[in-house]
């Protein structure tokens, strides 16, 4: 018997292909169960996330048709076999295959699909041995390489930005001008680190009271917004207006009443909200969409340069432990 | 025996800055600078009580032993204020003082190589001066603070988010709030030391108390505005920094 990987993913499917053969996370042992009934493979285990599904088995070659044909046959499948089919696990946990390189959530992912799998009874020696060698090399693949350094998305810069101004945000209110769905997002990864309140001025009021309700945050008239300066701490603009919102002025005539507070601004309007000029005030950081998303390509190239080591991590890793089902 | 104490101590916090320097320059995280320091607080201890039995009072009678004293109240500051703050990088820039004020103690003449043993010690005149080098330890770990804030907001404005000192200073607020903290530590040990300095003998005249006077005049200016009026980052920051060199080259030139 041979380790046996047959998937598709993101790259070989389409999400209306994906989705016909996506399994919920509280079926995935009782689908294990049923690929070892359906194919006569003693051993399995069933991955399904939003971007992938995949089956690894220990069987022989002709199993991978009848895994193929599971999946709607090989046109958007993938397999791989032996060594290789371990090195895509390991690369898989690692978040390498991922849409995002280096995403962390995959790897709880796999974690959920195997405990499933062994609780259900469909796992024997091979793939025990293989999932928890994965899971180790998985760990040491994150903490000693590069591969999950930095922000990637500019939201997620935006948040490491404000940590790294106001250290824990609980006591950080935040200030949204325009009610869009960029302000919205880089808004509730604030409030997901513990931002305070939050609130949300708009030029139609009423979408202002939405955004606010979805965030149990504060509506503000949008020709209020310069009082509300005086006491947040996050700026974050994304209005259509074709002209900027925030000028110097605005925030000289608050300074005094913040008490010279740091004050973050993170401008994701284009044509700008806040005007550069804001930035020559000294306790204002002032980001602007261009400069937050070379923040986030120059931690995606980073942690593209890392996927070679990675790899070679992970093969080292695999040799060493000499698993059953990888071949010689 | 007491100058290779202080030389052993210096060569322990050299290291410790080079060896912190080298992990923040790699992103990584060590130990070894704090254990390094923690290492040379303790030769320091010894140099002075070495020198203190030498004197028969407090060693802080030359600018050579006033010098390691305040290096020594630096490193107490780091390894009581600093770590509780969790600025573990406040090493890496705590160290490169201590080691300029010991080697400038080290320098021949600048601390005496058979100190004379004092006579009629008064308890008030070892009061002020043993808590008045405790209060510039803390001033300067104020500063040294202010410094780390002054770099980090140069790097936070223009927008250099790569290096790995970047990735490991403490957050803005902070290092503020640290700063704050250590100043007003400060000026309550030198208000302290100013009441022993009032009640010890005059001999030499009163111009080094009105000295110590005026510097904790101005000290309280600063953070009665702080307090009151409030005051950027950037300017705390470098008050913190200019006012310990200035006082600090008052005292030097009295």
């Amino acid at each position: 018997m041979d380790l046996l990987c047959v998937g598709l993913n993101h790259r070989t499917a389409p999400v209306e292909v994906r989705e016909l053969f996506a399994v919920a996370p509280s079926k995935l042992g009782e689908a294990a169960n049923e690929l070892c009934q359906k194919t006569g493979v003693p051993e399995a285990v069933v991955i399904s996330t939003c971007n992938r599904t995949e089956m690894y088995v220990a069987g022989d070659k002709q199993t991978v048709v009848r895994l193929q044909e599971l999946l709607g046959g090989a046109e958007h499948c993938y397999h791989s076999e032996k060594m290789d089919a371990a090195v895509h696990l390991c690369r898989v946990a690692s978040g390498l295959d991922s849409m995002v390189l280096g995403e962390t959530e995959i790897f709880g992912q796999v974690k959920d699909a195997y405990r499933a799998a062994w609780e259900a009874g469909a796992t024997g020696g091979m793939l025990n041995r293989l999932f928890q060698k994965t899971f180790s090399i998985g760990k040491k693949v994150r903490s000693e390489t590069g591969i999950q350094e930095g922000a990637t998305s500019i939201g997620n810069v935006a948040v490491d930005l404000a940590e790294k101004i106001f250290g824990h945000l609980k006591d950080s209110e935040v200030m949204i001008l325009g009610a869009g769905e960029m302000s919205r997002v880089t808004a509730q990864s604030l409030q997901s680190r513990g931002a305070r309140s939050i609130f949300v001025a708009n030029r139609s009021y009423d979408r202002a009271l939405d955004l606010a309700r979805l965030m149990n945050g504060q509506a503000v008239r949008f020709d209020d917004w310069q009082q509300v300066l005086a006491q947040v701490d996050v700026v974050i603009g994304s209005t259509g207006a074709p002209h900027t919102i925030v000028q110097k002025s605005d925030v000289e005539a608050v300074r005094r009443k913040r008490k010279y507070r740091p004050l973050f601004f993170i401008d994701i309007a284009v044509p700008r909200d806040i005007d550069p000029a804001v930035a020559e005030i000294e306790e204002v950081y002032l980001y602007d969409i261009d400069t937050l998303e070379q923040i986030a390509n120059e931690a995606r190239t980073q942690r593209a340069r890392q996927i070679e080591l990675c790899e070679q991590m992970i093969r080292e890793e695999l040799q060493k432990a000499a698993l059953p089902g990888l071949g010689s | 025996m007491d100058r290779h104490l202080l030389l052993i101590s210096t060569v322990l916090a050299l290291a410790g800055a080079v060896w912190g320097g080298l992990s923040v320059h790699r992103g990584l995280r060590t130990w070894w600078t704090l254990i390094l320091i923690a290492a040379a607080f303790l030769v320091q201890i010894l140099f002075l009580n070495l020198r203190g039995q030498m004197r028969g009072a407090c060693p802080l009678r030359d600018i050579g032993e006033i010098l390691v004293f305040l290096a020594w109240s630096l490193t107490f500051f780091y390894l009581v204020v600093g770590r509780s703050y969790r600025l573990s990088l406040v090493g890496l820039f705590t160290a490169p003082v201590v080691v300029v004020f010991q080697l400038l103690a080290l320098y021949p003449g600048v601390m005496d190589a058979d100190p004379v043993r004092c006579i009629g010690v008064d308890p008030w005149r070892e009061a002020h001066s043993a808590v008045s080098v405790l209060a510039y330890g803390a001033f300067a770990l104020a500063a040294v603070t202010g410094v780390m804030f002054l770099v980090l907001d140069r790097q936070l404005k223009d927008h250099h988010l790569k290096s790995g000192l970047f990735r490991n200073l403490p957050p803005v607020r902070e290092l503020l709030a640290a700063v704050l903290r250590l100043l007003w530590i400060g000026y309550l040990l030198l208000s302290a030391g100013i009441v022993a300095g009032w009640l010890m003998p005059h001999r030499g005249g009163w111009s080094h108390l009105l000295t110590a006077v005026a510097v904790w005049l101005v000290y309280g200016l600063l953070l009665l505005v702080k307090q009151w009026r409030g005051m950027t980052g950037r300017r705390l920051a470098v008050a913190a920094v200019g006012l310990f060199v200035l006082s600090l080259g008052v005292f030097a030139l009295l």
